[in-house]
């Protein structure tokens, strides 16, 4: 489980014109003055773009400007658009690193971020391809306004029933884009003899929320708390590692303490695992297989562990492993938002550059635990032609099962 | 958006876009600000005064020779970037103009493992050239304190220094010839006489010298060929606790005399310095209080070499009164030393938080005039806090061996000060230059130089560098080199106040 070691409640004050609240100067000056810039050769966008301007001591130093009489808000509206929100920036941050638990202020560049975005959505400024990004928000309210049976025909022919004290909690992205993995998560569960349960109408949880409307975003995460606890919730397994930050993150920080345990499905099914409740027998892959980490879960959430192990566990793997710490510099190029409908360019060479790392290693699968970078790379493979395949966790733990 | 100057921008700036893409010519007030500090204090009060007028980012040789050419064709002035990592002020504009950052230059050209060299642009970081380099088993062992953002291009602008220099020597010694782009826009390459990747050659002039360290006044380096070292088999770090600098500094001088081929660096902690760690640094790891100075080393070579020089230097070590640190302290403190020289977190020990920037005066001393030269920089830095406590806090000093490949002689020494950036004044930053200048009057009065690693030429040391330091005739000279390769005073003007190269020759006329 993971902690915020500084949620920081200045960040809801506005940022007005050249007006920048006094709390928010001094915790962009303990950036701008570290100046060490570690922030820089992590950061998966300025590997590519080389603009500092796009880096956590870019975006703090910006506003320690305004602060002193240069610039103003409005201009750095397409600046703040050049960020994954990905976090590398935040735990290769010497103040997170050495200073975060003795002074409570390590850095948080990705809520700083979606907080300047929000600013300037509300003070009128949104930036360029904004009508793109709140399309999609609304895409995805939609379908929590539509019809309820829509939700969950992912589900259909598994015989999942609603509620339970173990809830499979499943997003709309992996609900209507990558059914496959809440397919195989249910599955896989069915078959190590959990009793779980889903929601009926789960609420939209996608990133673009904290970029344009916090409010809805609360009011998503609300009806998500009060639906799981009126489920009869007490642990909630979550497949989308990006949820698995709102959950952990964001609901405890704007909801207060969760009634229920947040789980991430690689942490569950390891422990299942090593309670031999999880029978990987069949032979999943003869591949040479790597692991991507997932940038939510590695660098923002610090799991890296299970999935792992669980890669380990399947009968006829050949595994290269590149440690997480090495991996905080990768991204897909998705981002934790809308980056890739906001720099399409970028997001692929991004992705591009990921996927050769692995093909560079010898590796002919490379192994994801989130569909965004499922979705991503494997668009990006196929335009780049390279000789590697993008494959989900859950379809090579499904087949390790013997199941369909 | 963009300042009124006495220079055309307009025509200018369509001019470099044409050239470059309009992406590549940033005159957002933001994109200008971050690009118009580095490393080192400069008091908040102080940044609008170095806003550059526009910023471009060029991704070739040509790219800059078109740079050049229309900074000189409007005359207006060029401050080159690459990290901004810098501790002098080079990469921070004094006339405004243009500033050409470099970092989309980092392509790697060639590695050849044979020769042993790599061949790349100026933008290219260490630590990830390294990481491209490391399964060939070699490296490019240039390693100063911010190696994970360092640039090739700013190291060669700034003359280097590197903490393995002993070993494996600094930046300079490590560039076998390069591609430069001049003031005036020609491209030429200079290097050990013409071959690319000769070290030693008896063949012209040194001029391969003469455009490192030159702090972006003589031109921009738009490729480099580097030498390589094979990656070292093994590696100790033993960090030795003493009861006082002095004990340190004689344990330092037994290892420098000790013949060690695989000493790759010494480096003193001094009493004021272990003072400081102990109530401020968040890594402390708790210290019997009769630990008051410490001496590190380092040794870098085969398994054999490094086992065979462990116990003459523990031999040192322990009859000078040092007692080992354990693996712990040893190999954890060197493993991190890129990672937190500089947090702006400060306070801890006594829960009066105080955020402050970091100074760090760097000069180059011999080993015997340590002592002296460490007391008087402390008298003029307690003086200093004792005016202004709540904006100065003494850091201690640090002393790293400096000659190249050889671990005796000089050190760089360092005196490390706490400055409260976001309260300051005109007035105390007055008080601030004057200390800095007194600093930099003693280095040189011991014989000394004003900085070994950073250039000696921020305000209140700069006046010391060139009319103290070199004023047997190097400064002249230099005047005439930069009037000679910089005719319009393009590339970084003012830079060693050398403005005063175009006043002589306008008094002359």
């Amino acid at each position: 489980m993971t902690q915020q070691l500084s949620a920081k409640p200045f960040y809801e004050e506005k940022i007005q014109g050249t007006t920048v609240p006094l709390p928010l100067v001094r915790d962009c000056y303990a950036v701008f003055a570290c100046r060490h810039k570690f922030c820089r050769e992590v950061c998966p966008v300025y590997q590519e773009d080389r603009n500092e301007s796009h880096t956590s001591y870019g975006f703090h130093a910006a506003l320690l400007a305004i602060s002193q009489g240069m610039g103003e808000l409005g201009e750095m509206k397409e600046t703040f658009t050049n960020c994954l929100e990905c976090g590398a920036c935040e735990i290769r941050c010497p103040n997170t690193l050495f200073a975060g638990d003795f002074y409570g202020t390590s850095t948080t560049t990705v809520d700083l971020v979606r907080k300047v975005r929000r600013d300037l959505v509300a003070s009128g400024m949104p930036f360029e391809k904004y009508e793109e990004v709140k399309a999609l928000v609304d895409k995805y309210l939609g379908y929590y306004y539509g019809p309820v049976e829509d939700l969950t025909k992912w589900a259909e022919g598994l015989d999942l029933k609603f509620g339970g004290e173990t809830i499979l909690f499943v997003d709309y992205f992996d609900a209507f884009e990558t059914t496959d993995v809440p397919r195989n998560a249910a599955k896989v569960m069915k078959a190590a003899g959990i009793d779980f349960g889903i929601l009926e109408r789960p609420g939209a949880t996608l990133g673009e929320l904290l970029d344009v409307s916090l409010e809805t975003f609360v009011e998503m995460g609300a009806h998500n708390v009060k639906s799981l606890t009126d489920a009869g919730a007490k642990k909630v397994v979550i497949i989308n590692p990006h949820d698995y930050t709102y959950f952990t993150r964001d609901y405890t920080q704007y909801l207060g303490e969760l009634p229920f345990e947040v789980v991430f499905f690689t942490d569950f099914l390891y422990d299942l695992l090593k309670e031999g409740r999880l029978q990987l027998t069949s032979e999943a892959t003869r591949a040479v297989v790597s692991y991507h980490d997932p940038c939510t879960l590695n660098k923002i959430c610090g799991i890296s562990e299970s999935p792992r192990e669980l890669i380990r566990a399947l009968p006829g793997v050949q595994f290269i492993d590149v440690n997480p710490v090495d991996q905080w510099s990768y991204c897909c190029g998705k981002g934790n938002a809308s980056f890739k409908v906001l720099h399409p360019d970028v997001s692929y060479k991004i992705g591009a550059k990921r996927l050769q790392a692995a093909a560079d290693l010898g590796a002919q699968q490379l192994i994801l635990a989130c569909p965004h970078c499922k979705d991503q790379l494997t668009d990006v493979g196929a335009r780049a032609g390279l000789p590697i395949e993008s494959v989900h966790i859950l379809t090579l733990v499904a087949q390790a099962m013997g199941l369909d | 958006m963009i300042d009124e100057t006495v220079y055309t921008l307009a025509p200018a700036i369509a001019e470099l876009e044409a050239a470059l893409g309009k992406e590549h010519v940033l005159t957002d007030y933001h994109q200008r600000a971050i690009r118009t500090t580095n490393t080192s204090p400069m008091g908040l009060h102080l940044w609008k005064d170095h806003m550059p007028d526009l910023v471009v980012m060029p991704g070739s040789t040509a790219d800059v020779v078109a740079v050049v050419k229309v900074a000189n064709k409007y005359r207006i002035p060029i401050t080159p970037r690459a990290a901004g990592a810098g501790l002098a002020d080079g990469a921070m504009p004094l006339k405004r103009g243009i500033v050409v950052d470099i970092k989309r230059m980092c392509d790697i050209f060639e590695i050849d493992d044979e020769d042993m060299t790599v061949t790349v642009g100026p933008g290219i970081n260490m630590q990830k050239l390294n990481e491209t380099l490391r399964p060939l088993g070699v490296w490019m062992p240039d390693d100063p304190a911010s190696y994970p953002v360092n640039t090739i291009g700013g190291r060669i602008g700034a003359g280097g220094w590197s903490l393995l220099g002993t070993g494996y020597g600094h930046t300079p010694d490590l560039v076998c010839s390069m591609e430069v782009v001049t003031p005036t826009g020609e491209v030429i390459r200079v290097g050990a006489g013409g071959g690319r990747k000769i070290r030693k050659s008896s063949v012209g002039y040194r001029l391969k010298d003469l455009f490192i360290g030159h702090q972006g006044t003589l031109g921009i380096t738009t490729e480099v060929t580097l030498d390589l070292a094979p990656r070292p088999e093994a590696q100790m770090p033993v960090f030795f606790a003493t009861r006082s600098f002095h004990d340190s500094h004689r344990i330092a001088l037994g290892l420098n005399k000790s013949g060690i081929k695989c000493l790759s660096g010494v480096v003193i902690f001094d009493e004021q310095k272990v003072e400081f760690l102990r109530r401020d640094d968040e890594a402390w790891i708790p210290l019997p209080e009769w630990v008051k100075s410490a001496v590190c080393l380092i040794m870098y070579g085969t398994t054999p070499e490094v086992e065979a020089a462990k116990a003459r230097v523990f031999e040192i070590g322990e009859s000078g009164g040092g007692v080992y640190m354990g693996t712990e302290i040893s190999e954890g403190d060197w493993a991190s030393r890129h990672d937190r020289y500089h947090l702006a977190y400060h306070g801890r020990a006594n829960g009066k938080i105080r955020l402050m920037s970091w100074s760090c005066e760097d000069a180059a001393i011999t080993w015997s005039q340590l002592p002296e030269v460490r007391r008087k920089w402390y008298k003029v830095a307690e003086e200093l806090v004792k005016k202004h406590p709540e904006h100065f806090d003494i850091w201690g000093m640090f002393m790293y061996t400096g000659n190249p490949f050889r671990p005796w002689g000089d050190y760089l020494t360092e005196i490390d000060i706490g400055v409260n950036e976001l309260e300051m004044t005109p007035e105390i930053w007055a008080d601030w230059i004057e200390a800095k200048k007194q600093i930099a009057r003693i280095s040189v009065e011991h014989g000394g130089s004003v900085s070994a690693a950073h250039g000696g030429q921020r305000e209140g040391e700069v006046e010391i560098s060139v009319f103290e330091e070199l004023k047997e005739g190097q400064y002249e000279l230099m005047k005439q080199i930069k009037r000679m390769l910089d005719p319009n005073n393009i590339m970084n003007p003012n830079k060693y106040l050398l403005d005063s190269a175009y006043a002589d020759e306008e008094a002359r006329a």
